[in-house]
């Protein structure tokens, strides 16, 4: 919690005979995040991919390509033995090769050919208009043929030039078309006429041979015989899918695995005869990786823990939280992976991005279904980014319905009696319960003020424990002169800062004199003055411009007021627009038929769809925003390397 | 401070109005330039979103002034 777990750095080195049950035993363990080698020199080179390599590479090669002809997606977990595998290999993926790709390449080849007959099936039709068979088209000697669609009457034009053609018009689809045969010695004149025609459009007519209607039914047959056909090596393919799907998925599992393994030297560096590996494992796994080792290859590798000359930058990050705590590890990554000695905030977000969202949305009705809504989704996806979100959406809607049953709202409805504007609504539970002291209900609309002034008070505790994170994150890298230059400045500006705008607000207010006699404010007066004077002797003078930051850093804590506040507010107009419009009995439409009662219906459904969204959305994008923007500046740096242990999770096969 | 409340309310009405131009206009290049980035790699869609709604402070702050006119200068 808080800090990444602790890495111990430790470098391996045996004889090249041990290479492989080393690699096999790392593989197995997965905790070894290997530094790769890069730095050759006399003795040492990058090692070499075992022998192995290319020969998996192109097995992996020619699996993925029928994998990917057969359409085979992921499927679901088995545990083929991974020595069946190696036996049956070769000859399995030979058969596979013959089997699918010369159907494949013929499905291809259908495909084309079946497009091809298509379109010259929808070039022919247009000539069922005209009265000729397709082959009195072409073959002329002295004849120019054209043909297409026209608007105008042709005729006309063409006795200015000559009378000496023949002319073919008919329908297509409700378009005049027609087919005009001139001597050869007028074709130019004619072409002119018809390209300053704008309605002529060329067809190109098929070079085959029949009267259309014909030609076209010899084509439909071919066509469907060439479908019963490609139907035929499709329901093949599909057979060959069913059979070998497990195989390839386990198959491609193990060759990943190999292929893995065999390039796993080029991140040694190896000599002749010996190699060495370096790299880090997590601290509290040191013992049983060492234990481990020394079995597969009869004590004869040589470990050995390097602790000095380490750079931090070089130690890859593996955060460490509780599992409730796990799926916040999200957003950081999102933002940016924490350095070895700072603080990993998923612990702190885990409380405060939930408290937030819920502060926002609090409402009884839209936290239920948020809740449903994430446990849907967690339910689907097992594993990954999704199932983390979920987790992270439903702890928040959990606690905007404990929030909401605070501010005593349901889809915007008043679950208590409240009094607004002097005037009582009655909740559907009666009076609110006095819990803790506190009256319930907290109306929102009616205690602005008061939730404002806790929204600020929020932001500052929460800046202020950025501030806290940085000054330990400071001390730890620079020492404590650095870290009260950087962070103690800034903590006392903000401190003094809020104790005199505390007191000097009211007196301002109420026109009163400044209360400079006031003790909280004197003291607050000269914190704020003595951090000012630290941070410039720290920052530089520059560093004043920054003030203003801080300022606008706690008022951007309103926001969980002021989008809670936008939530609530569609939500009661919703509900006063349907509600006393349309469904209650004094409304002004009621009484006026079925089909304006249903619109109130509707516009209530509608409108708390929409607001759900924004909902989710809003609360969602600015509780982050306000641990990224105003938590995280205070502290994080990032730019840590991600810990990648080298090694598999098993998923279709078994060792 | 005996002030016209339907004043008071222009007051807020200006003062979110003006706000959230200011925010839409430093968005729109913000926004922008993350549907682009994303265009190029779909992993800066978090960032992007992100970056997107910074400006939105400014829309909040419009608000905030309306709230503090609307429930303390009204009260």
């Amino acid at each position: 919690m808080l800090k990444p777990t602790k890495m111990t750095r430790v470098v391996i080195a045996g004889t090249k005979d041990l290479m492989e049950p080393v690699i096999s035993t790392f593989h197995n363990l997965n905790i070894l995040h290997i530094t790769d080698f890069l730095q050759e020199n006399e003795t040492f080179k990058i090692g070499k991919p075992l022998k192995p390599a290319s020969k998996m590479s192109e097995y992996l090669l020619s699996l993925r390509t029928i994998s990917n002809q057969l359409a085979i997606g992921k499927g679901s977990e088995s545990s083929l033995k991974s020595r069946d595998l190696r036996s049956v290999m070769d000859e399995k993926i030979s058969t596979l090769q013959k089997e699918v790709s010369s159907r494949f390449d013929e499905m291809r080849n259908l495909e084309f050919k079946i497009k091809e007959k298509e379109d010259i099936v929808s070039s022919i039709k247009p000539f069922f208009g005209l009265p000729l068979s397709l082959e009195s088209y072409s073959g002329y000697g002295s004849v120019k043929v054209y043909t297409g669609f026209i608007d105008t009457d042709l005729e006309l034009q063409l006795s200015k030039i000559t009378n000496n053609y023949e002319l073919f018009t008919g329908e297509h689809e409700k378009r005049k078309i027609f087919a005009l045969f001139v001597p050869i010695a007028f074709a130019d004149e004619v072409h002119k006429v018809l390209q300053n025609e704008r309605s002529y459009s060329e067809l190109k007519v098929p070079l085959l041979e029949g009267n259309p209607p014909v030609v076209l039914d010899g084509l439909t047959k071919e066509i469907s015989a060439l479908n019963q056909k490609y139907a035929q090596i499709r329901a093949e393919l599909d057979n060959i899918k069913k059979e070998y799907s497990e195989f390839i998925i386990a198959a491609d599992e193990y060759l990943s695995i190999e292929t893995q393994k065999a390039e796993a030297p080029l991140k040694f560096a190896e000599s002749p005869n010996a190699f060495i590996i370096d790299g880090w494992v997590p601290s509290l796994k040191y013992d049983e990786m060492e234990k481990e080792l020394q079995k597969n290859t009869g004590g004869l590798i040589h470990l050995e823990k390097i602790e000095e000359d380490i750079k931090e930058e070089d130690i890859p990050i593996e955060l460490e939280n509780p599992s409730t705590a796990k799926p916040f590890e999200l957003l950081i990554n999102t933002f940016a992976t924490p350095k070895y000695r700072e603080i990993d905030p998923s612990s702190i977000i885990f409380i405060t991005f939930p408290l937030f969202y819920a502060i926002m949305l609090g409402d009884v009705g839209y936290g239920i279904i948020v809740a449903a809504l994430a446990y849907v989704i967690k339910k689907k996806f097992k594993a990954g980014e999704l199932n983390s979100l979920a987790l992270i959406l439903f702890l928040s809607a959990i606690l905007s319905i404990i929030l909401g049953f605070i501010y005593g709202e349901f889809f915007g409805f008043p679950i208590f009696n409240v009094v607004v504007k002097g005037e009582l609504e009655h909740g559907f539970l009666g009076a609110g319960p006095v819990i803790a002291g506190i009256n319930l209900p907290v109306h929102r609309f009616g205690e602005v003020q008061m939730l404002l002034l806790l929204t600020l008070i929020i932001g500052i505790i929460h800046i202020l424990l950025g501030l806290v994170i940085g000054f330990r994150n400071h001390l730890i890298e620079h020492g404590l002169k650095h870290a009260i230059f950087a962070k103690g400045s800034w903590m006392m500006i903000l401190i003094g800062g809020v104790m005199v705008i505390a007191k000097l607000m009211p007196a301002v207010m109420s026109k009163l004199p400044v209360p400079t006699s006031d003790p909280v404010f004197a003291i607050g007066g000269g914190l704020a003055i003595l951090g000012l004077i630290l941070l410039i002797a720290g920052e530089g003078f520059i560093s004043i411009l920054e003030i203003p930051t801080l300022l606008s850093n706690v008022l951007s804590y309103s926001r969980i007021l002021a989008i809670g506040l936008s939530s609530a507010g569609i939500a009661l107009a919703v509900n006063t627009l349907s509600m006393n419009l349309f469904i209650r009995p004094g409304g002004v439409y009621m009484g006026k038929g079925v089909v304006l009662a249903l619109i109130g219906v509707v516009i209530l459904f509608i409108g708390h769809l929409i607001n759900l969204l924004l909902g989710i959305l809003g609360p969602g994008l600015h509780s982050l925003r306000l641990q990224y923007v105003e938590f995280f500046t205070k502290f994080y740096e990032g730019g840590g390397k991600k810990y990648v242990p080298f090694g598999y999770k098993r998923k279709y096969t078994e060792e | 401070m005996v002030v016209d409340a339907g004043m008071i309310a222009i007051g807020a009405g200006i003062a979110v109005g003006l706000a959230g131009i200011g925010a839409g206009m430093g968005e729109q290049a913000i926004g922008a330039a993350a549907v682009g980035a994303m265009a190029e790699d779909e992993k800066f869609f978090g960032k992007g979103l992100l970056m997107t709604v910074i400006p939105e402070s400014i829309a909040i702050f419009g608000l905030v002034v309306a709230l503090i006119l609307l429930f303390v200068f009204n009260a």
